[in-house]
């Protein structure tokens, strides 16, 4: 077996020699370097700009600005045609709305010439009010920020059925408050455009999810053909879904076409961090109804989510959690409304789980506030309320399959040893005065594609070559988490060779299949099935060929061993090599074929986390002393990229929890744009974070599998904040919980003992 | 100014500004782009080089003062076609993801074992404290610095 092992990524050793070439490190004959001008003010009209000193330092080739560009509108997050998207922003704005917002772009020899002469542009503006607050927004203060407001909603749906919730259930109201949060991918954001004057063909190579989607938003913010664009996915440095939405894709493309030359644009981290795209701050209420036994019988939301200065996805991601909330817990009736509001903040956008990890925080704070007011453990609380197979998710009537929180939960306690910590916190508070101790268990489930919402196929094609090895043509956008490999792995598992004899491509849209891209979990678990079905595809074309040359039935023949061969003691025997160059030979067909496969389940896939922390009540810090997570897999394809990944979502979530915050000065409407003011967590705070795999590959996917890189993002903060909560006693979910807010809490607490 | 000085072995004169950052001398005035612009100011690690054997930011580092000096990036640690024990350490103990930091990871493990051939867990993750790994929880990572560390001694 291959499927189920470890493996190094595809360009593993690439990426350790520097030999790997990301979109940064690209240099194309006559190419030209970009650099952006980016609003200095929060909101406001640009009156006039003037380019001459700009124009004026050596080197600079073109300045492109409102006055001069296309000003035709675009979505950032529009990934397929025919999306129902809002659009609001130009490649350059006239109107400008948040500190960060793109004015002009210098094209220029060297990358220093074109920020030097960016700098020298001067820009007269009209200024706007303007606000960074959500509720000075949704009382009209910006209203001229968008023709259509500032407030996108209500959104407002019952799920399931309200006459099911027990009369006399126990009622528990918590609020959660998120921060703006980076996703500090490593590679900023960069991307290269050349256009061909003489072919009338704009070709992008960038690191991104979805070449259809910048194929589409490009092609029409051009009037381009769609087969005039190509999109070239290069090695991406992280995502993390800052690369789901294109800022820089418009911009390159623009100077490209501008000068006639290839074009590199390189985001600096401040231009990372302010003007592509951040997990937007959320307001969230929670109120959940229990009976006195602890039995879940309806969860109520409210979410007001900040969208920044444009839309992009904030809408739908404001709405999304609605097909989230019944897919962890079992309990009848749910009530969830939500708007997006604009601000003249940096705008919002996707973040891995896709709105996910964001409602979990509400969801499993408000479980551990109900335990503790019906003085139920949160961890025998959750035990009587997780979704069970036969179980549905009530929002689009599909069953859960084989979900298995209930099997982390159980594995979990005993691994992490949850009965004993607790006695043993008891006893360590009881002793120190300085350091509480606490654990913390969270739950979240997430979705494996988009069934049964449209657009989940996914088509493969695959050519076995005259040397018997396989090239798959796929549109795969690796983020560097071993996507590629994976797809090696279980493409080399049915056709029973080696990894090495399989090629597997990522996304062109020159010459791979169409693909929505990389959303919603979905490559693993829909475009992995449909790689292994096109496999099996192969080996019945190549026994179909063999049988046809010899004039036998197809199915006197096996494909076994990477060899056709008689199934009774036949001696018909041709390795795949000699196959392929029998019909190339002799049935004058390439050994080719395409399979298209549209998915149609989506079981549950969740992960059960526990934490143990301690919070020094004299600093406010908060250490992590250990950390489990388990997850309900279906099968690990490339294990220990699974593990891997796993604990950098650990670290993720943790820091969304204790650290992590992107502030906007509410004055001035300035973001933070250095790490310097960005606090991540790094190796010397962390403690080995230890994961377990539940496996019973009972799925659809392939080989049983179940998706992983974002629901393992979703239950880290929840518990995380579970455990503070439970050392300090506290009810906080103001995040991050970083020491100045811990030490406030605490403060109150004294202030109100002496009162 | 006219910088004299050796990148991975190799005698360098170049004609440079004195405030030209060692990163854009790499990158753009040798093609050496295995060191990587993660933050520009020293946060990440993603652009750290050896300078006389110890790990330092080649963005806060600037050609006047290099003068005369040993540069080493990720693609000096190669010796004849074979990757160095780091190196292989990062490939086969899966430390490696999008492979951004990886280059500034591997400078930084190679400059302590240079300095400390037998690094506990605790000094290995103090020495990777300035390089940011976002896709990990560095686990792989400081484990194919102890597997380099054994590898070394024996």
């Amino acid at each position: 077996m291959i499927v189920g092992t470890s493996k190094p990524i595809h360009d593993a050793v690439a990426k350790a020699t520097g030999r790997a070439v990301y979109a940064g490190d690209m240099v194309l004959p006559g190419m030209l370097h970009a650099a952006v001008l980016f609003s200095a003010i929060p909101h406001g009209i640009v009156t006039a700009i003037d380019t001459g000193k700009a124009m004026e330092v050596p080197g600079v080739h073109a300045v492109l600005h409102c006055f001069n560009t296309t000003d035709r509108l675009f979505n950032r997050y529009r990934f397929v045609k025919g999306m129902q998207v809002v659009d609001q922003e130009c490649i350059f704005n006239k109107q400008v709305r948040y500190i960060g917002d793109r004015v002009a772009c210098v094209v220029a020899d060297t990358p220093g010439a074109a920020r030097e002469a960016a700098r020298l542009i001067d820009v007269t503006y009209e200024e706007l009010p303007f606000t960074t607050d959500m509720g000075e927004a949704m009382a009209g203060k910006i209203d001229m920020i968008h023709p259509d407001g500032a407030v996108y909603g209500d959104f407002n749906v019952e799920i399931g059925d309200r006459e099911k919730v027990a009369r006399d259930a126990v009622e528990t109201t918590t609020s959660s408050h998120l921060s703006r949060i980076s996703h500090l991918a490593m590679e900023p954001h960069a991307c290269v455009a050349a256009y061909d004057r003489d072919l009338g063909e704009l070709t992008i190579w960038s690191p991104n999810q979805s070449v259809f989607g910048i194929r589409t938003s490009i092609g029409d913010l051009f009037e381009l053909h769609y087969d005039r664009v190509r999109v070239i996915k290069t090695t991406m440095g992280g995502s993390f879904g800052s690369k789901q939405e294109w800022m820089l894709e418009p911009v390159a493309a623009a100077a490209s076409m501008a000068t006639g030359r290839p074009v590199r644009l390189v985001y600096s981290r401040g231009d990372t961090m302010v003007s592509t795209i951040s997990r937007s701050p959320m307001d969230m209420t929670v109120t959940s109804k229990v009976t006195r036994e602890g039995k879940l019988q309806s969860l109520d939301f409210d979410v007001t989510l900040d969208a920044g200065a444009y839309l992009g996805n904030s809408f739908d991601y404001a709405c999304a959690p609605a097909s989230k909330i019944f897919r962890c817990y079992s309990y009848p009736f749910a009530h969830y409304r939500a708007r997006a509001v604009c601000t003249n903040s940096p705008v919002s956008g996707a973040f891995r789980g896709w709105s996910t990890p964001e409602i979990y925080i509400g969801i499993e704070h408000n479980l551990n506030m109900t335990a503790r007011s019906i003085g139920m453990d949160p961890l025998e609380f959750r035990l009587m309320n997780v979704a069970l197979p036969g179980d549905m998710d009530l929002r689009v009537g599909q069953p859960l399959g084989e979900i298995r929180t209930r099997e982390c939960i159980l594995l979990g306690r005993k691994s992490f040893g949850w009965d004993q910590r607790k006695a043993e916190n008891e006893a360590f508070n009881r002793a120190n005065p300085r350091y509480r101790r606490g654990i913390g268990i969270g739950c979240g489930g997430h979705v494996n594609g988009y069934f049964p919402r449209a657009r989940d196929f996914a088509g493969v094609e695959m050519r076995m070559t005259e040397s018997g090895s396989v090239i798959v043509g796929i549109t795969l956008h690796d983020h560097g988490c071993g996507t590629v490999t994976a797809f090696k792995m279980m493409v080399a598992e049915a056709m029973e060779l080696s990894m090495d004899e399989v090629n597997v491509r990522e996304g062109d849209t020159a010459y791979t299949p169409f693909d929505v891209g990389c959303y919603a979990s979905r490559t693993t678990y829909v475009l992995g099935r449909a790689a292994v079905d096109c496999a099996e595809k192969l080996k019945q074309r190549l026994r179909e060929g063999i049988a046809r040359l010899h004039d036998v039935d197809a199915d006197s023949l096996e494909v076994t061993g990477g060899a056709i061969r008689s199934r009774n003691g036949g001696d018909l025997h041709y390795t795949y090599a000699q196959a392929a160059v029998a019909f190339i030979n002799t049935l004058q067909i390439e050994p080719w074929v395409k399979h298209q496969f549209v998915n149609a389940t989506n079981p549950g896939v969740t992960g059960s986390h526990f934490a143990h922390v301690e919070v020094d009540t004299y600093t406010g810090m908060v250490r992590i002393l250990d950390y489990l997570a388990v997850h309900d897999i279906g099968q690990a394809i490339n294990r220990g990229m699974c593990i891997a990944q796993i604990q950098g979502a650990v670290i993720m979530g943790s820091g969304a929890a204790l650290s992590e915050h992107m502030h906007v000065n509410p004055q001035s409407g300035k973001p933070v744009s250095s790490l310097k003011d960005y606090h991540l967590l790094n190796a010397p705070l962390l403690p080995h974070i230890r994961v377990e795999l539940v496996e019973d590959g009972g799925t659809e996917g392939p080989y049983g599998a179940k998706s992983i890189g974002e629901v393992c993002h979703v239950p880290v903060a929840p518990t995380i904040v579970g455990a503070v909560n439970d050392a300090l006693g506290s009810d906080m979910c103001a995040l991050p919980l970083y020491p100045d807010r811990i030490m406030e809490l605490l403060a109150e607490r004294r202030r109100s003992a002496c009162n | 100014m006219q910088l004299k000085f050796t990148v991975n072995g190799r005698p360098r004169n170049l004609e440079v500004d004195a405030d030209k950052r060692l990163l854009d001398i790499l990158r753009e005035d040798l093609g050496l782009t295995g060191t990587k612009e993660g933050c520009a100011e020293g946060e990440c690690g993603a652009c750290t080089i050896l300078l006389d054997g110890a790990a330092v930011h080649s963005c806060l580092t600037v050609a006047a003062q290099l003068q005369g000096r040993e540069v080493i990036t990720i693609e000096g640690l190669e010796q004849a076609g074979e990757l160095d024990t780091l190196q292989r350490a990062f490939v086969e103990e899966t430390a490696i993801q999008c492979g951004y930091c990886t280059t500034g990871m591997i400078m930084s493990a190679k400059a302590l074992l240079n300095e400390n051939p037998h690094p506990t867990e605790s000094e290995i993750r103090t020495a990777l404290a300035g390089n940011i790994c976002r896709c990990s929880g560095y686990t792989q990572i400081i484990r194919a610095v102890q597997r380099s560390a054994n590898e070394l001694e024996v």
